[in-house]
């Protein structure tokens, strides 16, 4: 009968989930909200190999070797500033893996939640993976505290993620883009070695040079909204111009006070010959 | 005995906890704790176990602790327990203030606690917390004072103005009679008079078995001294004798 | 490369660091605060690792900011930094070691005096009158060697840290941006604003 009954006793795998059962381990507290956060977080097996990156490298790196195997996909431009209006966000579309156009239609803006937007560049199943994961903390941090993430403390979940896995070749870099009351207009630049930077103005991916070149030239502070998506859209076409593994087409976003609103998408191509018909520049293209 | 006060883990068939029950007892034995709202600061009193002759309370440990810069916790019940708590939610805060850049509010300190307490009335082999704690301070760049109550059972609650532990009941009716939520206290020093009053209700020997702790938005936390406390147990005497020998006066009068 | 460089005088310390932060090609920030404070009277600026720098830095000034809140007593620059080393040479010996090199100034307001410690990422600490981490001291030790007097005033150190910072300005390849230069004292950390 003792038997039977504790066989049946104790065998929940709730109780074991939460640590009712642990009577030692109390000091691990599931109350504390955060550590259950990381029940979220799938734990994700490494390969029995002592550093895992450059495993990664050696199978994964197109330059190195031509003729590995698995291709990631890579190479993009991305960019984001703040400025009096609030912020734009301006991404490429395009995804290469090695000299191999993958994609042109790649959504490198990701919709965290109505008020938040998180930029994807390096590996995009990592970068799609873990901020739709952030939009789950983020998600829970607000039906808990009863109030919206701050873009701070939003940045830091991801940031001490990839922290975490420091050195087990996630590879992003991403800008965590949001509005709330208490800090304003906010771009938090989060990558995959752990570094987390706030900013004004930040570009990010294998074109991020010709973006910049645009960018930093003609950024003020009190760009109107229109000419801050203007000059969004063009510093993207210049990277998509001059870099091989930028292109496709531009989305845009802009961030205000209350939430982000989408302002389209732009094929590379049709955008091109507007803007030097319109500028008069690009006058290294012969049209 | 039924049985059903053994394991903390088991309903009695009416659907009490004796354990936590019994935690409870121990909370009605604390020396008592009273937590005030102003209308710009909080106050955190409390009685002091009369300090033996050969005590010295210069260097006792203090019955209000300080959990962050802006947040005190105080606490009726055992005292041993409710070092854990506090050790907990300093923890606790340090770790909120890594993590999300942002120090604690008050509820979340408080939802902590009650957590750890909760826990505690669900797992085997433990005994529950014997303590009650009433938790203040101000948010941060916040200006409105805040003030809640947590339970051996891992309730929490916000107060205008509670008193907790031993005679906490004969304190909260002077509380109800005398504290209009309303018209606060308007000023620190009415606040403080106010706690030390209720206090005095239940405190037989006056300013040097009185703790005071004041906190005003910004981190500002004060601990008053007893040479201070005696100057409001003063003229809170001097004030009680005024009216009796009014009333006195009026008796004759008549 | 970062600089960062730390000057103690009579009755201050001085803690000089980098602005810009370079990833790949490019300086993503040109206002970075490589600085974190610890406690009223302690300063600690590092350098590092990415990721690895700031997570440690606020790691230690949690871990310092605890101790004042259960202690109700400031930690004296001495005892942060021996924590501090302490953390490093555990590092060190674990499987994924913080890569972190750091200095420390503080004013021990019991002693009053100020203090400047030098700690690398292996363990290792030593009392300064001056010190640098990376590149810094090989433009610089020359010019403190010469012209440092320990009983110079916060003004005049501030001189020379200019006469260091305008060397590596000259000779550095890279820009490094400026440098945010922070003062601790008897009444606390304050930034010295357009250095």
């Amino acid at each position: 009968m003792q038997a039977i009954a504790e066989r049946y006793s104790n065998q929940s795998a709730l109780v074991k989930e939460l640590q009712y059962d642990n009577e030692e381990g109390l000091s691990n507290d599931f109350v504390n909200g955060r550590s259950q956060f990381s029940h979220l977080a799938p734990h994700i097996a490494l390969p029995p190999i002592s550093t895992p990156q450059e495993f990664l490298r050696a199978h994964t790196d197109d330059s190195q070797n031509p003729d590995c195997k698995i291709k990631i996909a890579h190479g993009t431009t991305t960019l984001a500033f703040r400025f009096q209006g609030g912020i734009v966000v301006a991404v490429d579309s395009r995804a290469t893996a090695g000299s191999w156009i993958a994609s042109q239609t790649v959504k490198k803006v990701i919709e965290i939640n109505p008020f938040l937007l998180g930029t994807l560049a390096g590996g995009a199943a990592d970068c799609q993976y873990w901020e739709t994961w952030l939009g789950a903390q983020c998600r829970l941090h607000e039906l808990k505290e009863k109030e919206r993430i701050s873009v701070a403390a939003a940045s830091k979940i991801l940031s001490n993620l990839t922290y975490q896995y420091k050195g087990a070749g996630l590879s992003m870099g991403t800008m965590i883009c949001g509005y709330t009351k208490k800090e304003g207009p906010t771009i938090y630049y989060v990558d995959s070695d752990g570094s987390r930077l706030k900013g004004d103005l930040f570009c990010v991916g294998s074109g991020q040079t010709f973006a910049y070149g645009v960018l930093d030239s003609n950024y003020r502070w009190d760009l109107t909204v229109e000419e801050a998506l203007y000059l969004g859209k063009r510093s993207i076409l210049a990277a998509a111009h001059r870099d091989a593994y930028s292109g496709g087409s531009v989305n845009l976003y802009h961030v205000t006070e209350s939430g982000w609103v989408f302002h389209g998408n732009f094929d590379v191509d049709t955008l091109f010959w507007e803007i030097k018909a319109k500028e008069g520049s690009f006058n290294n293209v012969v049209g | 005995m039924s049985g059903y006060d053994r394991a903390l883990s088991i309903f009695s068939p009416d659907g009490h906890i004796f354990q936590v029950e019994y935690a409870g007892e121990a909370v009605k034995r604390g020396t008592c704790a009273v937590g005030i709202k102003g209308k710009d600061c909080v106050v955190v009193g409390c009685e002091r176990r009369s300090t033996l002759k050969l005590q010295d309370p210069r260097i006792t440990p203090s019955k209000i602790s300080k959990i962050d810069s802006h947040v005190v916790l105080s606490f009726a019940g055992l005292n041993a327990d409710s070092r854990i708590l506090i050790e907990k939610a300093r923890v606790e805060a340090q770790s909120h203030k890594l993590t999300l850049e942002d120090p604690v509010t008050i509820e979340y300190v408080t939802r902590y606690v009650a957590g750890v307490q909760q826990r505690y009335t669900q797992s085997g082999g433990v005994r529950p917390f014997g303590v009650s704690t009433l938790i203040a301070g101000f948010d941060p760049r916040d200006t409105t004072p805040k003030l809640y109550q947590t339970e051996p059972s891992g309730i929490y609650s916000a107060w205008s103005a509670q008193a907790i532990g031993r005679n906490s009941k004969t304190v909260r009716e002077f509380l109800e009679k005398n504290y209009s939520k309303e018209a606060p206290p308007s000023t620190e020093q009415d606040c403080v008079k106010l706690t030390v009053k209720a206090l005095l209700e239940v405190v037989q020997t006056g300013a040097k078995n009185i703790e005071i702790t004041v906190v005003k938005p910004n981190s500002q936390l004060t601990n008053l001294t007893s040479e201070e406390i005696g100057k409001y147990v003063d003229e809170i005497e001097l004030e009680k004798q005024q009216e009796l020998d009014k009333k006195k006066k009026r008796r004759e009068e008549n | 490369m970062d600089i960062i460089l730390g000057i103690r005088v009579k009755d201050s310390v001085i803690l000089a660091s980098s602005k810009a932060v370079t990833r790949g090609i490019s300086v993503l920030k040109a206002d970075d605060d490589k600085t974190r404070v610890l406690s009223d009277h302690t300063l600690m600026s590092f350098t590092g690792e990415p990721g690895d720098s700031v997570q440690f830095a606020e790691y230690i000034q949690a871990n310092i900011q605890l101790y004042s809140i259960r202690e109700n007593c400031e930690l004296s620059p001495h005892a942060a930094s021996s924590f501090i080393r302490q953390e490093l040479a555990k590092s060190i010996r674990s499987r994924k070691p913080f890569q972190v090199n750091v200095l420390v100034g503080g004013y021990d307001t019991r002693k009053e005096s100020p203090h400047l410690y030098q700690i690398d990422y292996l363990g290792t600490k030593v009392d300064l009158p001056y010190a640098a981490h990376g590149y810094a001291g090989f433009y610089t030790f020359s010019l403190l060697d010469h012209h440092y007097r320990p009983d110079m005033n916060t003004s005049e150190a501030l001189k020379l840290l200019k006469m260091c910072i305008e060397e590596l300005e000259r000779r550095m390849p890279m820009d490094f941006k400026g440098v945010l230069v922070k003062v601790v004292d008897k009444d606390g950390v304050r930034e010295i604003e357009d250095f």
